[in-house]
């Protein structure tokens, strides 16, 4: 039996717990949740709970639509939220097949092979996320413009703010999970906020982020207000990225951190940067995954589009952090395309993939720019050897499909049915006509 | 420069003086620097009080060099009063010196030790006390002594500071192990013995250490209870002289005391006693105090109560942990709480095997003790691998476990006691257990002469060849010390390599052969346990097998006696052990009489493991044989299984033919001859000894025999001596036509004929149609040989057309009627059989249409895509995963031989080499002639090639054909073992399947659908 399950069952019993709630996230990312009673858990960790996977999206064709859950032990938690009346649990799970073997659409079980093969190799990776999402005075009418809730900027401190409030309420409840927040504050658009996670291995960071978005959800509805991660929700305001800080340890040792070379930044760090933008364009379909995350990679200011990195550049695609001396163990780097309605699983999964394949094949790191990447003309970009990411998720998906190392990360199951259901998604929207298009053409043509 | 030196060195070895050479016979590497030692002054007391002792003590030690140089340490190491004092007591009993000499001249470690503290020079020197048997309750009271701990106290505790109490535990502790380790080196004790002094030895350093913690946290030692339970080595008593101590901490309250502060107390106890043991002072460490077998592993608490133990094992526990408790004992702390929890957690080991997943978690234990040690290590690996010290343990372990539960004698913690229970009551056969005992040993006792050496933990033989030398010395090797040793420990490998026939399945046999009525043997019920907890999911079933084939004195029961203990391991190696018995019985059932099977049995070991290989994994291999067991002879030699060329099966077909009279006759003997055949190929390709692409040709040639003698019976059978109207030749289709059949494939054909000249055209006809309905009545009729499916739906007009045409309908018919789909079709046909010149000029008549001389018009090729384009959108079955299927799917067969086959309609009229049925050939061809690049082949190849081994595999497994890779578990799992892929085959396969065809359909839409 894993660890903890004792603990949990105790801690069930002494806090009166009435509702156990298994969580799993499918392939796009969406948390699925299935209650149980707490005298159902013993048995669920023992041999887990059935389900139908048929009806998740991406998890099972119908062969084998018989799914198990298998709740992790070490991820339990009690939701904070619901205060009144008997208490809540929640815990997430891993999915298995009927003979116990792990299965191969469950996005944590990606990500565990991932990390489980850098593993391998000796290597934990650590991702710290800074999510950005925007807060809205309730949910609008479909068709009309979403009401932010305040107008203030980038760090403004807005007394009696309702962001500042909510902030507050939000951080509580993540504490009281166990979720560490190292920052949060006011982002550049109106209404926009940032909170900062700490940094943790990527497992855990991808549950956190899972939880993140609930509780954050969660505290907006209380407030009577909405919270939404899209990834670009207005034309002229900045779009909600989540800007990510990567290392690689070994042992204790932050595998990046080489004192007195450039920028403190080790081979290992080099090679995992030059993985990184080597299979950058192929792996965008998974850090932006929606039609509206290419609208924030087309925004300009701190989105990325063009494939470069720089020395404490927020215009490249990838950033590295100014060195602090004496914090070795911080030397990381930020990966700044990813939205923050991602598939956290399987967007760490195959930046993972990306940064490992550039260690193990030794690739050469390109000098590092200096430039504001926005502000360089197209012939100087091509001077300079920069490429554009995908211009649109059409794009990304075409470079996903070519790319042996998405498939061999994702595994032939995910990688099938995440083309599939994207491809689809873009068949849709390509038929859509928006009320720009009515606003240009319909008076004049 | 090398010229000048090489006459200097002679020079040094002839100018070795008598003495050095004498120096050098006694065992000496280096007899100059020994020479000069002996010569020095350090020496001149012992010469002159002891004379000849020194030199024969030190060629009678392990390492001679070593013992002499250590000798002058310990000498020059002293006082001159010092000095004068030992010679003394060494010219008084010249066995002390042996004895010192023994230690110091094999244990790196020890003699430092020595040296640093030449007072313990007693422990080696007081021959009286050697005599004296190191008991727990001695060692106990000098440890707790050497802290200043009162050993009558009930909970002991130090009075010397934390720091000095550590250095005298170390000095006290190595003390004692060098008295145990004097009376191991001169012979004074069996390593049994030795193992449960070094067990006690550990148990009073706990305690001592324990001691000292009280000392250092007497609030925490007034609150509470604590025990430390022995595990693994140390609780068996078998513990080696370095290893991890592993340990597991209870604790309980005493009076007024809370529990959680009970615990909490034990925890700062348990920390520190850890700590005390394990950090190295002045005085280096002792060992590492392992907690980690403890509830929930290195996660849980480091101290429990006993009550939170046994819920813990009452609900959580595995298997592995219940095995680990047969060996707790209790070794220090509270005795009585120590006793308890004993007594408490033993009872729940023995339901241990009545646990769900029992077997399944058993048999992953056993792959783990298996698995495959590194190749460099294997040959100098005494712990790891088959018959190593591990294997031998935990095989002891297992059938404890299964067995303990109802017979209470095999309760016990060590190996070599457990496997003399086993022995007394039945469980193993005497013989076998004594000779395992003495492997264990042997193995054993190097272990720990390889660990004093440097007193490092290690189960490897050095590499170096005079560290190597010195080990064997230390086992008493002296003439050729190495190759000695290293035939002694080949001789114990044989007997422990056997170890699971002779613990598990021997036994077996006389539980059910009712032999040697002397010896206690295996009950009924305890033998079906066994065969469960073996992987058998029948166990009484089988155990009915087994009685029959082994009952009786005839001389069949008796050699398969000796054979089934092997053979039922094999079994329990492949995916279907019951079936293996099973078809086992058959085979000897029928066989059994017949004086040469059992002597190929007994005497080609390929020939039983093969079999059991096959019996216990494949269906339809298993069905061929036992329609005709006089097959197994195959198995005996490899070129037999080399699959027949055509040549040598036409020329048996010719035999039959004149041998036989009747159609029947011929046609049955051909059929019997391709059952044969299609085993040969079946079983080259379970073992992998033949490779896809040969098991596909050989398959073709062996329907291409068969067809050539049934069409030579159907003329017989229509016509017989009579006239014949006509001539036929048969045309091989699709797969056939490619060389590729599989063993679920049909054979397809065409028949054409020709009127013979004078000969009535209707006649003919009706003839030919005649002879081409009775040669697939022939072959397919149901009979106790396997029908070959003549499949003819590839002819013009399909299922509504005629059977037979002549050639002039077939030319008719393709000028006029021919759509692009039966033209891609011909580029598959192939004369196979009958007259040869009208299959020439049948072949010659199609080549315009199939190789056009203007290649593909851009209409037809537009034509041939939608018709694929639709296949792949209708032809698929409903509810299957189109990726999983190998035939249709994306990237599957039909995409790569669609690809091919484009080439080829558009390109062979100029390009010849492209004028191939087979689709690699074709591939290769593409390649060669630049309309394919080396890198695309490729992927299409390694997709075809393993849906086309899938598919085989299936077949073979099953015994029914099936185009889906496998998902049932069970079904994946019998596949992958008959690809030769690990026991996680399924899922990978799977993953691989799909990769691969990815890939090949990337290909193939862009050369086929021109993307």
């Amino acid at each position: 039996m894993d660890k903890q399950s004792e603990f949990v069952l105790r801690t069930i019993e002494e806090r009166d717990i009435r509702f156990v709630r298994l969580w799993f996230t499918d392939v796009l990312g969406t948390l699925k949740s299935v209650a149980i009673a707490p005298a159902e858990l013993e048995g669920a960790f023992a041999e887990g709970i059935g389900f139908d996977g048929s009806a998740i999206e991406g998890f099972a064709r119908v062969y084998e639509s018989d799914m198990i859950a298998r709740p992790d032990p070490s991820t339990f938690s009690i939701l904070p939220w619901r205060t009144e009346g008997p208490g809540v649990a929640r815990l997430f799970c891993d999915i298995l097949l009927p003979d116990g073997s792990p299965s191969y659409a469950d996005p944590r079980h990606v990500l565990k092979r991932s990390l489980a093969k850098a593993a391998d190799l000796g290597f934990t990776f650590y991702t710290h996320p800074e999510v950005e999402f925007y807060l809205f005075k309730g949910m609008p009418e479909l068709g009309a413009s979403p009401v932010p809730v305040d107008h203030y900027g980038y760090f403004d401190n807005a007394p009696h703010g309702i962001g500042h409030d909510f902030r507050r309420q939000a951080i509580t409840l993540l504490e009281a999970m166990g979720i560490s927040v190292e920052f949060s504050h006011h982002e550049g658009g109106p209404g926009q906020q940032e909170i900062d996670l700490r940094y943790a291995d990527a497992l855990t960071t991808a549950d956190n982020l899972m939880t993140f978005r609930l509780v954050v959800q969660e505290v907006a509805l209380e407030q009577g207000l909405f919270a939404s991660f899209m990834p670009k929700p207005f034309r002229d305001h900045p779009g909600n990225g989540l800007h990510t800080h990567l290392s690689l340890f070994e042992g204790d040792r932050n595998a990046f951190f080489e004192p007195g070379a450039e920028y403190q930044l080790s081979k290992i760090a080099r090679s995992f940067i030059a993985g990184l933008l080597v299979h950058a364009p192929e792996i965008t379909a998974i850090t932006n995954q929606w039609v509206n995350s290419y609208k924030r990679l087309a925004g300009g200011a701190e989105a990325p589009a063009w494939i470069c990195w720089g020395h404490n550049n927020r215009s490249a695609l990838i950033r590295v952090p100014m060195y602090k001396p004496s914090k070795g163990n911080s030397t990381r780097i930020e990966y700044r395309a990813m939205d923050s309605a991602t598939n956290p699983y399987l967007a760490f999964a195959v930046l993972l993939a990306a940064g490992m394949k550039g260690i193990e094949e030794s690739y050469e790191l390109p000098p590092g720019s200096e430039d504001d990447v926005w502000a360089l003309t197209a012939s100087e970009r091509r001077a300079l050897g920069m490429e554009p990411l995908p211009a649109s998720l059409d794009q990304a998906i075409a470079l996903t499909e070519k790319s042996e190392l998405v498939a061999e990360t994702l595994g032939e199951h995910v990688f099938d049915f995440f083309l599939r259901n994207k491809r689809a998604d873009w068949e849709d929207y390509r038929r859509q006509v928006t009320p720009w298009e009515l606003e240009r053409y319909l008076p004049s043509l | 420069m090398g010229a000048r030196e090489v006459p200097s060195l002679t020079v040094t070895s002839e100018r070795q003086s008598a003495p050095a050479m004498r120096l050098a016979r006694s065992g000496f590497r280096d007899p100059e620097r020994a020479e000069r030692l002996l010569d020095s002054e350090v020496f001149a007391q012992v010469h002159a009080e002891m004379g000849d002792h020194l030199a024969s003590a030190l060629g009678s030690c392990a390492d001679p060099d070593l013992g002499l140089m250590q000798l002058t340490r310990l000498i020059e190491s002293g006082s001159d009063p010092d000095r004068r004092r030992w010679v003394r007591e060494w010219a008084a009993d010249p066995d002390a010196l042996a004895r010192l000499l023994d230690i110091m001249g094999l244990s790196v470690a020890l003699g430092d030790f020595l040296i640093r503290h030449s007072e313990v020079r007693t422990v080696v020197i007081d021959s009286e006390g050697l005599t004296r048997t190191p008991t727990p309750e001695g060692m106990r009271t000098a440890l707790l002594h050497s802290v200043g701990g009162d050993p009558h106290d009930e909970a002991p505790t130090a009075t010397l500071a934390e720091d000095a109490a550590m250095d005298a535990l170390r000095i006290r502790y190595r003390e004692l192990l060098l008295g145990v380790a004097v009376r191991d080196v001169t012979g004074m004790a069996s390593v049994d013995i030795v193992a449960e002094w070094l067990s006690d030895l550990a148990d009073s350093a706990l305690e001592a250490a324990l001691a000292i913690a009280r000392s250092a946290n007497p609030h925490h030692a007034a609150s509470t209870r604590l025990a430390i339970i022995g595990m693994g080595k140390c609780g068996a008593r078998e513990l080696n002289y370095i290893s991890d101590v592993d340990v597991i901490f209870v604790a309980a309250a005493p009076e007024g005391v809370e529990e959680s502060d009970a615990v909490t107390s034990a925890t700062v106890l348990a920390k520190a006693v850890m700590r005390i043991c394990s950090t190295a002072t002045a005085e280096g460490g002792l060992w590492e105090v392992d907690a980690g077998l403890r509830p929930e592993g290195k996660q849980g608490a480091l101290v429990r109560t006993l009550e939170s133990h046994l819920a813990y094992y009452g609900r959580w526990a595995k298997t592995w942990e219940f095995q680990a408790l047969l060996k707790a004992r209790f070794s220090a702390g509270d005795r009585a709480l120590g006793d308890a929890y004993v007594d408490a957690v033993s009872p729940l080991i023995w339901s241990a095997a009545d646990r769900d997943g029992f077997v399944v978690e058993v048999q992953a234990m056993r792959r783990r003790v298996e698995e495959n040690v590194p190749a460099a290590l294997a040959e100098r690996e005494i712990k790891l691998g088959p018959g190593g010290l591990r294997d031998i343990e935990f095989s002891v372990q297992l059938l404890q476990l299964v067995h303990g539960r109802s017979d209470v004698m095999l309760r016990r913690p060590a190996t070599l006691s457990s496997l003399e229970a086993l022995a007394t009551w039945g469980y193993v056969a005497r013989s076998d257990s004594s000779s395992l005992a003495d492997a264990y040993r042997f193995l054993r006792t190097l272990e720990h002469r390889l660990q004093l050496r440097h007193l490092r933990r290690t189960h490897v033989l050095p590499e170096d060849e005079d560290e190597l030398r010195v080990i064997a010395r230390s086992l008493g090797f002296r003439s050729d010390p190495i190759a000695e040793l290293m035939a002694e420990w080949r001789r114990h490998a044989r007997e422990a390599r056997r170890l699971h026939e002779k613990l598990f399945y021997r036994p077996l046999l006389q539980a059910v052969a009712r032999l040697d009525a002397g010896e206690a043997r295996l009950s009924l019920q305890a033998a079906e346990e066994r065969m469960a907890a073996l992987g058998y999911a029948n166990p009484s079933g089988a155990l009915a097998h087994l009685t029959a084939l082994t009952t009786g004195v005839s001389r069949r029961a008796t050699i398969q006696r000796t054979l089934l203990p092997v053979l039922l391991g094999w079994f329990a190696d492949g995916p279907d052990p019951d079936a293996g018995l099973l078809g086992f019985r058959q085979v000897s059932d029928d066989l059994g009489a017949t004086p040469w099977y059992l002597r190929l049995l007994r005497d080609e070991s390929i020939v039983a493991e093969r079999m059991a290989h096959i019996l216990s994994s494949s269906r339809y291999a298993t069905d061929l044989l036992l329609r005709a067991p006089a097959s197994v002879q195959m198995l005996a030699a490899d070129e037999e299984l080399t699959p027949r060329s055509l040549e040598s099966l036409t020329i048996e077909v010719d035999a039959i033919a004149t041998r036989h009279d009747t159609p029947e006759a011929i046609v049955s003997a051909i059929r019997a001859m391709r059952r044969k055949e299609l085993f040969r190929l079946a079983v080259g390709e379970i073992l992998g000894t033949t490779g896809s692409a040969d098991v596909g040709r050989g398959l073709t040639d062996v329907a291409t025999a068969s067809i050539d003698g049934a069409l030579r019976a159907a003329w017989q059978s229509v016509a017989g001596d009579g006239v014949h109207h006509a001539r036929i030749a048969v045309i091989a289709m699709g797969r056939f036509g490619g060389s590729e059949l599989g063993f679920a494939s049909d054979a397809d054909v065409m028949f054409v004929y020709e009127v013979l000249p004078d000969a009535d055209e209707t006649e003919a006809g009706k003839q030919a149609f005649a002879v081409a309905n009775e040669l697939r009545a022939l072959l397919m009729t149901a009979s106790t040989d396997p029908a070959l499916e003549i499949d003819a739906d590839l002819r013009p007009e399909g299922k509504s057309g005629p059977l037979v045409r002549s050639l002039d309908s077939y030319q008719t018919y393709y000028a006029r009627w021919s759509s692009p789909w039966e033209a891609q079709a011909l580029l598959r046909a192939r004369a196979v059989a009958g007259d040869p010149d009208l299959g020439a000029r049948f072949i010659a008549m199609i080549d315009p249409l199939r190789y056009p001389i203007e290649g593909l018009a851009p209409d037809a090729l537009r034509e041939m895509r939608r018709v694929k384009a639709r296949m792949e959108s209708e032809r698929l079955p409903r509810g299957a995963d189109p990726r999983l299927h190998m035939k249709l799917g994306p990237g599957g067969l039909s995409d790569v031989e669609w690809v091919a086959q484009l080439l080829q309609l558009q390109h062979a009229h100029h390009i010849p080499d492209l004028q191939d049925t087979s689709t690699l050939s074709v591939l290769d061809a593409a390649v060669t002639h630049s309309l394919l690049s080396v890198q695309d082949a490729a992927t299409l190849r390694s997709s075809w090639l393993l849906a086309t081994s899938i598919r085989n595999a299936v077949m073979l497994a099953r015994g029914r054909p099936s185009d889906m890779v496998p998902t049932d578990p069970r079904e994946a799992m019998a596949v992958g073992f008959i690809l030769g892929r690990g026991a996680r085959a399924g899922t990978e396969m799977r993953e691989e399947y799909l990769r691969v065809s990815r890939r090949a359909r990337q290909v193939m839409e862009r050369v086929f659908y021109g993307e």
